[in-house]
């Protein structure tokens, strides 16, 4: 029983299953089921943002805010503009805790001959010191906003239980502006590897104004999103697998940045960036590494520039108590939707994970790759297919729930 | 001098208390430097099948797969630490009884689905554990603590006080004295009242103190809250903890 069958590096249990014969990969998910979406029917709407973040100790920040803002949503709140600056802050901190985490501790170790992120602190010292710097600052950022870097503890619907001092803030963003050359190292270091020349025919997919938006010019609206991001059973695993219209969706930073060529803030990296290959997902995480940091100073100074407005605002009356939150998670589209009765009880939940949209794509590009890998020997293709699944940064904990 | 052999098993949860080890930063590396992690999954892809010298688990054993290996594990290993709430107390997933279990696979997945989760119980249900360390999710500092106290030779003990004692220290009003419910004064210490700090109230992540006086707690929620908000307490993470 003791074997080594899954897949290292990534979060949760997944194993490839390769039929050489004719070339078909499937995708195992062994997790166990936790039931979620059962858990939450019962409890009160104040527990949901606290059961939530359980999903998943990568992006719990994540789970946080899209059941905030479901809750909020069926209780008619329109949070004021210091609450939304914090969670944006948040959110921003998020990322770059996440994609850090991968980058560094996860996906690096299979571009530069390693077998964990901690040899790097041997192999090379300085950038070693550069990743701790990056996970220190974006756990500091949880810290001071959320109250904890795993498992925030200082939201509540309608705002926070706590909010930090301006002080704070300022402390906070002082030290941002000082790590943000490691910010800008971690793209130009990502930007220099070697990444396998993996061609793949990807639709990208991204929340964006109130729409889910397709690279293929589809779209449609975050309310309709049970409709159009479908949910199929697989006997070989405990994840369902997600579609968008039907199709085959990539989800996360890569599908972010094609909707962002004109942001202020990427660094001259995101020029090298190609959509079309799966594998520059960790490209495209360095460079959110830096747009995050920017993101976050932004917001600071716009915290900083303000008075800071503590109100935690309360329930409309005339509240429809149906609500969806959908968030852009490290990972890509996030939506809970919760029901709740008279009571403040909830009667229904309902949670898609991008890591469920992108199972989809994972098998679809690994039947890409050795197809387009075939005069290799099937040892180099089982290391490139594992480092094909790490490079999308799945998060199998999620996807199960 | 010989490094003991570690392994880092996570069964089925959400994996943050890794990610805590993983946080630990420079001090990942100083205990790196006096142990051998041969076998972690999220990690490392280095795999030895063991015998290892301490195996540390986080999680709770939800599918048979699990049960079996967990088994397995505690025979051949003679020290078996659970990591975190799940794996001690059951945590969050320990929330869905057995016996509703199948109803909402069958809302969840329909009919169709073949399920593979039994039960989400603590390790304990299953082999017994040579310590715990405890919180949804674990603290930084105590996984240091018991780590090296283990590696002195020493056994690890228990904080011998409650959270209240570390949230008096931090400062916070009484939540209880305020007419608002929380586990604090049942709950074995070691967090720093984190979550009482942020605003938010003590769910009992970090298990029951010795001697904690759950009738005294019991009667003092019961004048300021009704039973449902008392259940709902003590099941977030005490579900097959406390009897209510």
């Amino acid at each position: 029983m003791i074997t080594n069958e899954f897949i290292a590096k990534i979060e949760g249990h997944g194993s490839l299953n390769v039929n050489w014969e004719n070339n078909t990969v499937k995708l195992h998910i062994h997790e166990g089921e936790r039931l979620f979406e059962g858990i939450l029917v019962g409890r009160t709407a104040e527990e949901a943002h606290w059961i939530t973040p359980r999903i998943c100790g990568i992006c719990p920040i994540a789970h946080n805010l899209a059941s905030l803002a479901a809750l909020e949503n069926a209780l008619g709140i329109k949070i004021n503009e210091t609450t939304k600056l914090l969670r944006d802050l948040m959110k921003a901190g998020q990322m770059i805790q996440s994609h850090v985490l991968h980058l560094f501790f996860l996906s690096l170790p299979d571009y530069i001959g390693l077998d964990k992120g901690t040899e790097l602190a041997k192999k090379d010292p300085k950038s070693f010191k550069n990743a701790l710097f990056l996970k220190e600052m974006a756990d500091e950022i949880a810290f001071v906003i959320a109250g904890r870097n795993v498992h925030p503890t200082t939201t509540v619907i309608g705002g926070f239980h706590k909010i930090p001092s301006k002080k704070e803030l300022e402390k906070l963003l002082e030290k941002i502006k000082k790590t943000e050359k490691e910010a800008e190292w971690a793209a130009k270091f990502f930007s220099n590897l070697k990444y396998p020349e993996l061609k793949v025919d990807l639709e990208l997919v991204s929340q964006k104004d109130g729409k889910i938006v397709s690279n293929r010019g589809k779209e449609a609206p975050v309310d309709d999103y049970k409709q159009n991001l479908e949910e199929e059973l697989r006997d070989y695993s405990t994840a369902k697998f997600g579609k968008f219209q039907g199709r085959e969706i990539m989800v996360g930073a890569l599908a972010r940045l094609s909707f962002k060529k004109n942001n202020d803030y990427l660094p001259v990296q995101a020029g090298k960036l190609d959509f079309n290959n799966p594998f520059h997902n960790n490209l495209a995480q360095a460079i959110e590494i830096f747009e995050f940091f920017k993101e976050a100073e932004k917001i600071i100074e716009k915290l900083l520039a303000r008075e800071m407005d503590t109100t935690i605002t309360k329930p409309s009356e005339n509240a429809t108590l149906k609500g969806i939150g959908a968030v852009e998670a490290p990972r890509g589209g996030l939506y809970h939707e919760i029901h709740l009765d008279q009571n403040n009880f909830i009667t229904y939940a309902n949670i898609i994970t991008p890591t469920v949209q992108n199972l989809t794509s994972i098998e679809k590009s690994a039947n890409a790759l050795i197809e387009q890998f075939k005069e290799k020997s099937i040892k180099e293709k089982e290391k490139l297919l594992n480092m094909l699944v790490r490079a999308y940064d799945p998060c199998i904990t999620c996807s199960v729930h | 001098m010989i490094k003991p052999k570690i392994a880092i098993y996570d069964f089925t949860d959400c994996e943050g208390c890794e990610v805590k080890l993983i946080s630990l930063r420079e001090r990942l590396l100083l205990l790196e430097k006096k142990v051998e992690i041969v076998n972690w999954r999220l990690g490392q892809e280095r795999f030895e099948a063991g015998p290892y010298d301490i195996v540390i688990i986080e999680g709770t054993p939800i599918t048979q797969y699990e049960i079996d290996l967990l088994k397995e594990l505690r025979n051949k290993t003679p020290i078996l630490i659970a990591l975190g709430a799940c794996a001690a107390l059951g945590g969050i997933p320990a929330i869905m009884p057995e016996k509703d279990r199948k109803y909402w696979y069958e809302k969840i997945y329909t009919s169709q689905y073949h399920p593979r989760g039994i039960d989400a119980l603590p390790l304990s249900s299953y082999v017994k554990i040579d310590f715990i360390i405890h919180g949804c999710p674990v603290d930084e500092n105590e996984v240091v603590r018991v780590i090296e106290e283990l590696l002195s030779g020493k056994k690890p003990s228990f904080r011998g006080y409650s959270v209240c004692f570390e949230c008096k220290l931090a400062g916070n009003p009484c939540r209880l004295l305020e007419n608002k419910p929380c586990l604090g004064p049942i709950t074995q210490g070691g967090c720093g009242a984190i979550c009482i700090n942020g605003g938010s109230p003590c769910y009992g992540c970090f298990g029951l103190r010795e001697e904690a006086n759950i009738p005294g707690l019991l009667k003092i929620l019961e004048k300021i809250t009704d039973q449902k908000t008392i259940e709902n307490y003590l099941t977030m993470f005490h579900s097959r903890n406390i009897k209510l």
